[in-house]
């Protein structure tokens, strides 16, 4: 490594659109970076936003919810149950003085191969732009109120 | 004029009238049909008039601008009541003697009356004429007595009074019933019985009936209907009031051609004044029945005479016929119940209920009763309207009514019953006029047409003739009258252009029956008449025309040739004078020879030799 | 009643019908020419002519204007036969260029015609029938056309002979004009307006009231109301008329069809590449230059020119056709990266079948690769060329017109040389696309496609005809090119497929189902408005002391919004709690 910042990003993608999407990218030969630890959900309101945080926690420098376009939902309306609550979740970034731009939630469909890598390499080059997340001492060992 | 409201009111009115017009009072009748204003009688009435005024008689003596009085031959024609002095041929001039010498003085003025052509003989009034004292002339005769624009004088001589009869006492029923035992057949041709067609037409359904007068006189050479309505129109219209009323129809039309400017006049006044007095419209003269007529003006077309053309062309459709399995008078004008009646159908109505049916059936023949009136024309002295008893003999009317063939010329044959009508030859003269006989001999009744021809008339180019006309006159909706006509005019044209092939005459025998058979309405299905009565009787003239390439009757110019016997010229050089082509030459004096080549083939140089030089080959 | 015969048939009387009508029923054939369904009858061309006896009285009459009375008709006798031979004279005099009615002259033993041709006459195809009249008046209700004069001289035409605004070019007068007579531009200020067939592929035109093609399921008619007349300006209404079992019915309405179904097979079919970036190939701008499918249809006994080779430009037998493969298939720049599949194959058919057609015409195939992957393919490629059709390897770069003549830029690689060739017609065998209606299904059914709209199946070698979906099914063209044999092995594999599903007495589901823990739910009841499948309700607890959640397992679909709405984690996923995806996430994290 040349001594870049390479961050790590969490990946929260629908099985059913994002995650095909991913696939076609791979199959179809597209190169975006590996910086993303992609994790296959069901649906993208199966997203707690604990999710979130907890990666923040683990070390994710940014965090990226994929789910399908309006309409386009399996679940039928999952993807505007994620897109109300990742409007609160990033409210209660700012409360905890995480950046914003630090999460993203991107409608990417099974044939927007194209899309998805697009969309990999512009967030974690504006990831790689904000630099490490630094999280305060007092916020990272605390635990959720799940287990 | 208050409108008349009962019966007992017309006959009142009736009395006034006839206080005025009738009797025997003096005055003087100035025939004024169309064919008498052609011929001048508007001048010579004019003159009448103006010597009545300068004379001041105007109060005395009454003159009446007449229809025609039949005698076209002879028109103008001015008869001097009471005593009936008869002049034809009356010139304006002649107005001041006839007002001086008859109409005051009471005498006939003898150079001015009518000699008979064969006998010689002066004729003082119309009932010593052979043309007229042969005539029955029932419906024609009143055209003499009135005015036609007078209602006056039509009730001065008894008008209306049918019509009176009928609403004060008989039933529809009655009506027809009359109308039936009198035997009266329709006069347009067809020949159905009138009271038959009246009671198939009023059980018929529908909730208006119609009556319909056909004045549309479409033959070459007929000319009744339109002496009838523009002679005497009343009697048309209380005709068509009776049968409305034995029908129950509360609608008429009459359809009448717009060629016959003088008879759509005298028959709308007649309208007006009937309607004024109460004899059309509501309630007439109180009996409860309404009726009123409209007038239907033709634009001349021969086909509008056949009924459903007629009534396709008042509803404003084009005049074609339609097929007629169902009878007009079950689904005529607007699909309604319509009886279609003939003018001169029409005023027999009035004769009959007036005198009763008994007296009608006793005129005419076993199956055709009553008078008829043809015109008589062609190469007859006396030609004009003729009405006769059915049944009288064709030699008769050619002959004694028509006073023989003209320039005593050999007699040939009559056209009879239209252009679709036939010819009746010189071997048929003493056949009796009714519509079995005429049909049995290959021509019909048709509307009354009767055109006399003598030997100079080719039957070859009649039959082009008349097969000309109704090929022009064909509507064109089906194809074998439309094409079968025409091809047949120029197999006719052929023939007497020369170029006739002996095959020709099966050919068109074949194509009269497929145009008889074919056709969709009797104006088709009759059509070959014409050709197939020419070729029954003349068939040798054909085969002249076809074989030896030449014309009998000298009339198809491409096959006569003119010359000139040296032997009988004098060199008068009138025909090299008249000879629009100039090519008759010769010295003056001696003789004159036609150059054959450059010969039109006129006639003219034929006609005006006066010495009988120049024959026709 | 009495009794009606025709023929020596008995049958009732029937005043209120024609004699025409009654002997159709009863089979009996009668000539017509101015008789039509749609209109009262006429009775001017006098062809359906019978003969009636009536009272021993034998007359002739119209058949289709003569009320089936009782009686007897004869409908074959001489009298009949010898009107009709010369009413059909008359007619070829008067029409002789009337080929219909020379056929029917012919029925009826007329060569020739006794009668001198009407020269004087205009048109010399009409009867005057009258029917584009009639029709026009009392059908179509524009009256733009009319009876012009009388007699021998009457003419078909346009008011003033010009043509007017009147004429809306609909061409029913050509339509019911039983001698092909009309000349539309006598009559129309509008150039006519047909209707392309859609099967035909816009090479023939199709009335408004159709079949869509000759297989249709069902096989009846539609009305195609944008075009109707009727739905026009409510006139017409023919096709009920003449309609005998009275099936047509105005007021229809489309209808969207609820079904519940157990699984879906998509079999959206293809389309063709639509050739927009192939401007240089000229298709469709060209007369003469067509697709694959296009001249299937002209080589079709169905088509539009019943099968005979002729071009659509001016109807002539091609004496040289060049096929043009690859035409938008195989060229990742200006088409479709990949190749079609059916293309060389039909190619060699469509080349196979000119040649048979037009045996001195030639056939030229310009190609990249001749692919033949299949069996007897070879094969098949081999008789083509043994049967004389040209194959030259190369592109096409541009086809243009010249004179008649179509000229086509090429090259053959094979010598190295730029061949510039004179056709007279061009085939393009253009590539195969997905249905341009695929892609909205897919994102209704939630089905995977790829770049090019082509369905994906939920794996390429294991399970090529199912998809990701559970109970969606692929066949055919929709799931990528592929040629009949291929396509019917898919379909019957996906039928197959959907059978064994059927035949099941038990369904597998996917067990990551949610669940609750009683202990820890509250009875919020957050989770049973985000349940999308009902799959949750609050019921009492056992002890009566609050609430608790039920789950309904068979309903959940496992989409685990449920789980991630519960603020107390008592909701989760069976084999996916919230824990084992944060393990998931860290396990990545922390790698």
């Amino acid at each position: 490594m040349s001594g870049q910042f390479e961050p790590k990003i969490a990946g929260f993608f629908c099985k059913w659109c994002t995650s095909a999407g991913a696939d076609l990218a791979g199959t179809t030969r597209l190169k975006y970076p590996p910086n993303v630890i992609p994790v296959t959900m069901f649906c993208s309101s199966r997203v707690d936003p604990q999710y979130i945080l907890q990666a923040f926690r683990d070390g994710a420098d940014g965090v990226i919810i994929g789910g399908c376009h309006p309409g386009d939902c399996h679940y039928q309306a999952g993807n505007y149950k994620t897109m109300k609550r990742i409007i609160l979740v990033k409210r209660l970034m700012q409360q905890m003085s995480i950046d914003e731009g630090r999460l993203r939630l991107e409608w990417i469909s099974a044939a927007e191969g194209g899309k998805f890598a697009r969309i990999i390499h512009e967030f974690t080059e504006e990831i790689r732009n904000l630099g490490p997340l630094q999280l305060a001492q007092a916020v990272a060992p605390g635990h959720g109120a799940k287990g | 004029m208050k409108k008349l409201k009962s019966v007992a009111e017309l006959e009142a009115l009736r009395k006034k009238a006839q206080k005025q017009t009738g009797g025997d009072r003096t005055f003087v009748t100035v025939s004024g049909g169309t064919c008498g204003q052609a011929r001048g009688s508007v001048s010579v009435l004019d003159a009448v008039r103006s010597e009545i005024k300068n004379r001041k008689l105007e109060n005395r003596v009454k003159v009446r601008a007449s229809g025609c009085l039949g005698f076209c031959e002879r028109e103008p024609i001015v008869a001097v009541y009471p005593q009936g002095v008869f002049y034809p041929s009356v010139k304006p001039e002649d107005a001041p003697r006839i007002v001086a010498d008859t109409v005051v003085g009471g005498k006939a003025i003898e150079e001015l009356l009518y000699v008979d052509p064969v006998s010689n003989q002066k004729a003082t009034s119309d009932g010593e004429i052979l043309f007229y004292s042969k005539q029955q002339r029932h419906i024609l005769g009143n055209n003499g007595l009135i005015e036609p624009t007078s209602i006056l004088d039509y009730l001065g001589i008894g008008g209306y009074a049918a019509l009176a009869k009928v609403l004060s006492g008989m039933t529809p029923e009655e009506v027809i019933d009359t109308i039936k035992q009198s035997g009266l057949r329709g006069r347009g041709g067809g020949g159905f019985p009138t009271g038959v067609k009246w009671e198939t037409c009023r059980n018929a359904e529908g909730d208006i009936h119609y009556v319909v007068c056909n004045a549309d006189e479409g033959d070459p050479g007929a000319y009744m209907d339109r002496s009838l309505l523009e002679g005497n129109p009343h009697s048309v219209l209380e005709g068509m009031i009776i049968g409305a009323y034995a029908i129950g129809a509360s609608e008429g039309y009459i359809y009448v051609r717009q060629e016959y400017p003088l008879a759509c006049e005298n028959f709308g006044i007649a309208l007006d004044q009937a309607r004024e007095f109460g004899l059309l419209g509501k309630n007439i003269l109180g009996s409860g029945f309404d009726f009123d007529v409209k007038v239907s003006r033709g634009g001349g077309a021969f086909v509008c005479g056949e009924s459903t053309a007629l009534m396709a062309s008042i509803e404003g459709k084009p005049g074609e016929p339609r097929a007629k399995h169902v009878h007009t008078v079950e689904k005529g004008l607007w699909d309604r119940p319509t009886n279609l009646n003939n003018v001169e159908t029409w005023a027999n109505v009035p004769l009959i209920i007036n005198k009763g049916w008994e007296w009608y059936s006793k005129i005419g023949t076993e199956k055709s009763k009553g008078t008829k009136i043809f015109s008589l024309v062609g190469k007859v002295n006396n030609t004009g309207l003729v009405e006769i008893p059915m049944g009288m003999t064709l030699r008769e009317i050619v002959y004694d009514i028509g006073g023989g063939i003209k320039a005593d010329k050999r007699f040939k044959a009559v056209q009879t019953g239209g252009p679709s009508g036939g010819v009746v030859p010189e071997s048929l003269l003493d056949l009796p006029v009714d519509f079995e006989r005429l049909v049995e001999a290959g021509s019909m009744m048709g509307s009354g047409g009767m055109i006399v021809m003598d030997e100079g008339n080719c039957m070859v180019d009649i039959a082009k003739y008349f097969i000309n006309f109704l090929k022009e006159e064909s509507c064109g909706k089906c194809t074998p009258c439309r094409e079968g006509l025409t091809q047949m005019h120029k197999i006719l044209a052929a023939i007497t252009d020369g170029k006739g092939k002996l095959e020709d005459i099966a050919l068109l025998e074949d194509l009269s029956w497929t145009i008889g058979n074919g056709s969709l309405c009797q104006l088709g299905a009759t059509a070959p008449n014409p050709v197939l009565s020419t070729l029954r009787y003349f068939k040798s003239e054909y085969e002249t025309h076809i074989k030896d390439r030449r014309c009998p009757a000298g009339v198809c110019r491409a096959l006569v040739r003119y010359r000139i016997e040296e032997e009988k010229c004098t060199g008068c050089a009138l025909c090299a004078k008249q000879c629009p082509e100039q090519v008759i030459s010769g010295e003056p004096k001696k003789t004159y020879r036609i150059d054959e080549s450059k010969c039109i083939k006129c006639g003219i140089c034929f006609d005006v030799c006066k010495f009988d030089a120049v024959v026709v080959e | 009643m009495g009794k009606l015969i025709i023929d020596g048939i008995e049958t009732e009387a029937a005043p209120s019908k024609t004699v025409l009508e009654v002997a159709r029923e009863l089979g009996i054939k009668i000539p017509t020419l101015c008789s039509h369904p749609s209109l009262p009858p006429y009775g001017s061309c006098r062809i359906c002519v019978v003969e009636a006896i009536w009272k021993g009285r034998s007359k002739l009459h119209t058949a289709c204007t003569f009320p089936a009375w009782e009686g007897e008709i004869r409908t074959d006798s001489e009298p009949v036969r010898r009107l009709r031979r010369n009413i059909l004279e008359l007619m070829l005099a008067e029409a002789p260029e009337a080929e219909d009615i020379r056929a029917l002259a012919r029925e009826f033993g007329v060569e020739q015609t006794r009668f001198p041709v009407r020269e004087e006459k205009e048109n010399k195809k009409c009867i005057m029938c009258g029917l584009c009249v009639r029709v026009c008046q009392d059908v179509v209700g524009f009256a733009a056309i009319g009876f012009e004069n009388r007699g021998y001289r009457r003419e078909i035409a346009a008011p003033f002979r010009e043509p007017s605004d009147a004429c809306t070019a609909c061409g029913a007068c050509s339509f019911v004009c039983p001698t092909g007579a009309i000349d539309r531009r006598l009559f129309a200020k509008v150039e006519p307006k047909p209707i392309p067939s859609e099967f035909d592929q816009g090479t023939t035109s199709r009335p408004c009231i159709y079949t869509p093609f000759p297989q249709a399921v069902p096989n009846k008619p539609v009305i195609d109301t944008r075009n109707c007349v009727y739905f026009k300006n409510g006139n017409c209404q023919v096709c009920a008329k003449v309609c005998v079992p009275r099936a047509v019915d105005y007021e229809q309405q489309d209808e969207v069809l609820e079904e519940e179904v157990g699984a879906i097979v998509v079999a959206t079919g293809f389309d063709l590449f639509d050739m927009k970036t192939y401007g240089s190939y000229g298709l469709h701008r060209h007369p003469d230059v067509m697709s694959g499918l296009d001249f299937e249809r002209l080589l079709s006994a169905s088509g539009p020119t019943k099968g005979e080779v002729r071009r659509p430009s001016d109807g002539k037998v091609p004496k040289r056709v060049i096929f043009v493969k690859c035409a938008g298939s195989r060229d990742a720049e200006q088409g479709m990266p990949y190749c079609s599949k059916v293309c060389c194959m039909y190619s060699a058919k469509h080349a196979i079948l000119y040649k048979h057609r037009v045996p001195d015409g030639e056939a030229l195939v310009f190609y990249i690769d001749v692919r033949t992957a299949g069996k007897d393919f070879e094969e098949f490629y081999k008789r083509a060329t043994d049967e004389g059709v040209n194959y030259v390897r190369g592109k096409v770069s541009k086809v243009f017109r010249r004179g008649d003549k179509m000229v086509v830029w090429g090259s053959d690689t094979i010598s190295g040389r730029k061949l510039e060739v004179e056709a007279d017609l061009v085939v393009l065998a253009t590539a195969m696309v997905p249905d341009r209606s695929a892609l909205e299904l897919a994102r209704m059914l939630k089905i995977q496609h790829n770049a090019h709209g082509f369905f994906t199946e939920a794996h390429p070698k294991l399970r090529p005809v199912e998809t990701a979906t559970a109970g969606f099914y692929l066949a055919g063209a929709a799931q990528g090119p592929k040629d009949i044999p291929e396509t019917v092995a898919q379909a019957s594999a996906a039928a197959s497929k959907v059978l064994e599903l059927f035949s099941r007495k038990e369904l597998t589901h996917d067990p990551n189902v949610a669940a609750v823990d009683e202990d820890l739910c509250s009875g919020c009841g957050i989770c049973v408005d985000v349940c999308p499948y009902k799959a949750r309700e609050l019921i009492e607890r056992k002890d009566g002391k609050g609430w608790v959640i039920k789950v309904t397992e068979v309903l959940c679909e496992g989409c685990g919004a449920c789980s991630a709405a519960c603020p107390v984690g008592a909701c989760q996923q069976a084999n996916l709690k919230d824990k084992q995806i944060e393990q998931m996430a860290r396990a990545g994290l922390q790698d």
